[in-house]
């Protein structure tokens, strides 16, 4: 009667050491140029499988997934971050990909085994032990929806469709990489006017803006997947040169829709007066016509692409991008807005006309920094 | 001026004092009746029994002690009590000031709806004599208005106006304070009651009534231009400048203030700095953002100029 678990207990205790004497005897094989035994390959490759399905469920709110804007942030995010690995309908995946143990899968017939929550997850969470990173700001999840947006359309994309998608009418590899502009004219355009509404706009932007927003996005203190990984390959030098061609393109003109006009009302009362009774600030304090008072750390708004304001407004409210004293500020002020709110006044910045004045414009590009220029981190 | 502890038995105005004649007449009441409550106690236990029980004495004692006396007591308690209520509540057309619990602070406004209402924050001065009606509101939360030397504590309750009348009867320099607990500042949100001669008072209120001096933009320039380029105008008024935000305190006469952020700090350079760096750390929980991107240089400018605004 008793004999049994002694057995079983030594039985266990001679594994576990004979386990640990291959181990530090280095006997066993990490090579990637033997690649897994067939059962183990298929058995580990099912385990992958049960856990996406079973983690994923859950995942219930997605956004309206077939916004052109939002299919083309995704498809310029994809040729930045995953067409090297996984091909896209222009290229097939670089050849190291598929040395890689487990491969990196060529993506566009492989879409289809995956339910949209499912590829969600798997964007976000990345996949333990694959050369499958998790996205680098886990809070913006409205990013890796934009990717699962596009991921959705690739099967069976043609390759017009594709480029004219990730790449708008930039080339997407020759002309401008060599000045290290083709990163950021996929999605901001060659003007910079943000690909109707791929992304924001940049073109006409304060210098003092653009730079710090790149340096905040490559340490990461304004979260973005999208942004991190483009801004932190960034020199400080670079940095500077990008801030001023972006400035320095006219800004494009505004966009008011007929139906958007009565949000665009509230929205004025909104930007002009603020909320008292719910501690919202009047938004033109800060962000006001270019009377050359306002902060050259404080962004124009005029003319900006609704969506985009919309989203970030929600994200100053949630707190995900308050890591600065700058968005601490933003995070405080729109505390009290609500979401139809938010929506109002980005109407009225998207639809309001002026442009910065060439004087505050010249003041922020001739180097001249008021007071408290600079020192916005 | 003489500063007076927030104490409620140091009483400086009739309703204070009513207060804390009737703690005393509770206390000695109190003292005397357990004297003599002892006193019969011990007497009980020393006596020899008696051999006969006079037993219409002793019903008379039980009455008179048990029934009678508690009686009386209570009722002559009772009458001191609603006498004083009344009293608190009396009213009085004279000077109205509307005080509102904000989220740690209080926003006070003389002659409330009046055309020349002035608004203040933190601060309050009396004329010594004169009666004042206290009206009070608060958007959020129930905070409870106290000046202990002064009046009774009065709550302040969402959706609802409460009223306190108080009558300072001394000069001198008194806290007020919060007295329920609204928050994790609830501790750092007071204030500063002065009262001062009828003379001294309108002066005082005549000059608060009146813009910022515009001296102290021209001279402090590049401290005011800080404050608008910052997007302090967001939140705060400058009366007499472009500056017309609500949603803080109005900053018109700050520097003239005795203290900083609902008395947490002395009204100083060093305090003003401090506190617009990181106000958190002062308060916790306030709403006012932090301005940690300023540099120590900028901090002294915008203070300076803030503090020449007397």
């Amino acid at each position: 009667m008793k004999s049994l678990p002694r057995h079983l207990l030594w039985f266990a205790a001679t594994a576990v050491a004979v386990g640990l004497l291959i181990t530090v005897a280095g006997l066993v094989p990490v090579a990637a140029s033997k690649g897994h035994w067939a059962p183990v390959k298929r058995f580990l490759h099912f385990t992958m499988q049960r856990s996406v399905r079973t983690q994923a469920r859950g995942i219930a709110e997605a956004p309206e997934l077939d916004q052109p804007a939002l299919i083309r942030r995704g498809a310029g995010t994809y040729a930045h971050n995953c067409a090297l690995c996984h091909g896209a309908p222009d290229t097939d995946r670089a050849s190291f990909a598929r040395l890689m143990i487990p491969p990196a899968p060529e993506l566009p017939p492989k879409i289809s085994d995956w339910q949209t929550h499912e590829l969600f997850w798997i964007v976000r969470h990345g996949i333990k032990y694959t050369a499958m990173p998790a996205w680098a700001a886990s809070q913006r999840s409205d990013e890796v929806w934009a990717v699962v947006a596009f991921l959705r359309q690739m099967p069976g994309m043609s390759e017009q469709r594709y480029e004219s998608l990730a790449y708008g009418n930039a080339n997407p590899d020759g002309g401008a990489a060599s000045t290290g502009l083709s990163a950021c004219m996929h999605c901001h355009g060659i003007d910079g006017g943000g690909r109707r509404g791929t992304a924001p706009r940049l073109a006409g932007q304060k210098q003092a803006y653009l730079r710090a927003s790149l340096r905040e996005y490559a340490d990461g203190r304004r979260p973005s997947g999208i942004m991190q990984p483009i801004a932190a390959a960034l020199s400080e030098r670079r940095i500077d040169q990008l801030a001023v061609h972006f400035s320095r393109l006219p800004p494009p003109p505004a966009v008011a829709t007929e139906s958007d006009r009565e949000a665009a009302a509230r929205g004025a009362q909104i930007a002009r007066n603020g909320i008292a009774q719910r501690d919202v600030a009047p938004c033109d304090a800060c962000h006001a016509p270019a009377d050359g008072t306002a902060h050259p750390r404080y962004p124009w708004l005029n003319g900006q692409d609704a969506d985009y304001l919309v989203e970030q407004l929600r994200l100053f409210r949630n707190r995900v991008r308050a890591q600065t004293p700058a968005a601490a500020l933003m995070a405080a002020a729109a505390r009290g807005l609500t979401a139809a709110e938010s929506r109002d006044v980005s109407l009225y910045y998207q639809s309001a006309q002026t442009a910065p004045t060439d004087r505050a414009a010249r003041a922020d590009d001739s180097g001249h920094r008021p007071a408290s220029g600079g020192h916005a981190n | 001026m003489n500063t007076y502890a927030a104490s409620a038995l140091q009483a400086a105005g009739t309703d204070a004092s009513m207060v804390a004649d009737l703690f005393w007449i509770m206390l000695w009441g109190a003292v005397l009746i357990w004297i003599l409550t002892m006193a019969l106690a011990l007497y009980a236990v020393c006596r020899q029994p008696p051999r006969s029980s006079r037993r219409r004495w002793s019903m008379l004692l039980i009455a008179g002690g048990g029934v009678v006396v508690p009686t009386v007591v209570l009722g002559a308690l009772l009458a001191q009590g609603l006498g004083t209520l009344t009293a608190m509540q009396r009213d009085a057309d004279t000077l109205q000031i509307a005080v509102t619990g904000e989220r740690f602070w209080w926003r006070v406004h003389y002659q409330p709806g009046g055309e020349d209402e002035v608004a203040l924050a933190n601060e309050i001065r009396l004329p010594v004599g004169r009666p004042a009606e206290i009206l009070l509101n608060s958007p959020e939360v129930i905070h409870s208005f106290w000046i202990p030397a002064l009046a009774g504590k009065t709550d302040m309750l969402p959706g609802r106006q409460t009223r306190l009348v108080l009558l300072p009867t001394r000069r001198g320099r008194f806290q007020g304070l919060c007295a329920e607990y609204c928050g994790s500042a609830h501790a750092q949100m007071a204030f500063t009651v002065d009262v001062v001669s009828e003379a001294a008072f309108s002066r005082w209120l005549n000059h608060q009534r009146a813009a910022a001096r515009r001296q102290s933009a021209e001279r402090h320039a590049r401290g005011a231009a800080l404050f608008v380029a910052h997007g302090c105008p967001a939140c705060h008024t400058v009366r007499g400048t472009g500056a017309r935000g609500v949603i803080g305190p109005d900053l018109t006469h700050v520097g003239s203030r005795p203290t900083l952020g609902a008395a947490s700090l002395p009204m100083t350079q060093d305090s003003m700095q401090r506190w617009i760096r990181h106000p958190d750390a002062v308060k916790p929980g306030v709403l006012m953002p932090a301005f940690g991107m300023l540099t120590p240089d900028e901090l002294a400018e915008l203070s300076a100029y803030l503090l020449s605004l007397r």
